[in-house]
């Protein structure tokens, strides 16, 4: 059975964690799924401005950073429960399509295999989102590089709303079209629907067994290479800099 | 003469577009758009604003622009068209 490499960075820095990310999908190491869990930040999409999106005045405590993909920001609390997977794949026509929706919703189909099993009503909604009952747990973000893909994605196991609020300038529009009033009826979290905590790394095996059955695959645990580790720390500044995070 | 940046809101079926446009003698002179929507190549996006500035400020002007980039740079933008930054624009003008 052919075997990709599986790689748990942890507790992250996420300005650390984008560079990585694009360091994997830049360097040619093979297909790999990995997670993380980010320290108290917000990641802007690649098209989104800070001072637009951002409540900045109530930011001073997160570390903000933006990623080389498009969305929207992905805001993680101080709770840190919540796991963050990236995936790097060639784009083959069979495992990861071409067809963007389509590469979306396969990858997506590990969050909702995950789910199924904690015996859940998840279900792919395009374009990157996944849902429980209509209600999003998990948001995705796709980019595209040289024939290949990387995907990230959180899935919500605690999030505090209020908190997301306060920080963020979401006007109404964003949710007018989901049929449902606010946020606070489009948003939930594994906790809230199990109710009870599950101990992240249980939910992280389910899902590597998740995704080595969806793409018939090995995991195989590994670590970056040293060209990774090298254009890791190239790509370090701009994860770092101003005119990165607030062009 | 006095410049003013208004902003216009659309969501289209791939994310929220914010548009930030000031104008003079019915050009484009400012510019901005921020929003959730996905766009591939990533690097095309700063065309738009960039090739709108000096533009006419009206519907058909801008989205024929937007268009023409579009098949220039092989712009791909699940859920969300010229069409949809064209509203987003024109709501901007509006104000």
């Amino acid at each position: 059975m052919e075997e990709w490499r599986f790689i748990d960075f942890g507790l992250v820095d996420i300005r650390d964690m984008m560079a990585m990310d694009e360091a994997i999908l830049k360097s040619d190491e093979g297909n790999t799924f990995f997670f993380w869990t980010p320290k108290k930040s917000i990641i802007l999409g690649f098209f989104q401005k800070a001072e637009v999106e951002l409540n900045l005045s109530q930011c001073k405590d997160y570390t903000i950073t933006r990623r080389i993909s498009g969305g929207g920001i992905a805001f993680s609390d101080e709770r840190c429960r919540q796991v963050n997977y990236g995936v790097v794949g060639t784009i083959d026509n069979a495992l990861f399509p071409m067809d963007i929706i389509g590469s979306y919703k396969q990858i997506c189909g590990v969050l909702i295999d995950t789910l199924i099993h904690y015996k859940l009503n998840a279900a792919f909604r395009p374009i990157n989102d996944v849902v429980v009952d209509n209600k999003k747990i998990s948001g995705n973000a796709q980019t595209r590089w040289e024939g290949k893909l990387l995907q990230n994605g959180t899935l919500l196991l605690d999030f505090d709303i209020e908190e997301m609020l306060r920080i963020s300038n979401i006007p109404k529009e964003k949710f007018m079209d989901k049929k449902i009033a606010s946020v606070r009826e489009g948003l939930t979290w594994l906790d809230r629907e199990l109710g009870e905590q599950r101990d992240m790394e249980e939910i992280k095996n389910v899902m590597k067994k998740k995704f080595e059955e969806r793409f018939s695959i090995r995991l195989k645990s590994g670590s970056l290479s040293g060209k990774e580790i090298k254009l890791t720390e190239t790509l370090l500044p701009k994860y770092y800099s101003d005119e990165w995070v607030y062009r | 003469m006095e410049i003013k940046t208004s902003q216009g809101i659309h969501k289209s079926k791939g994310g929220l577009i914010r548009s930030f446009v000031a104008t003079e003698n019915g050009r484009i002179k400012e510019i901005n758009i921020s929003g959730d929507f996905f766009l591939f190549p990533e690097e095309a996006f700063f065309k738009i604003a960039g090739e709108l500035k000096g533009i006419k400020a009206k519907r058909e002007d801008i989205e024929h622009k937007i268009e023409e980039i579009y098949i220039r740079e092989n712009i791909q933008s699940p859920g969300t068209s010229p069409a949809d930054f064209t509203e987003s624009i024109m709501k901007a003008l509006e104000v």
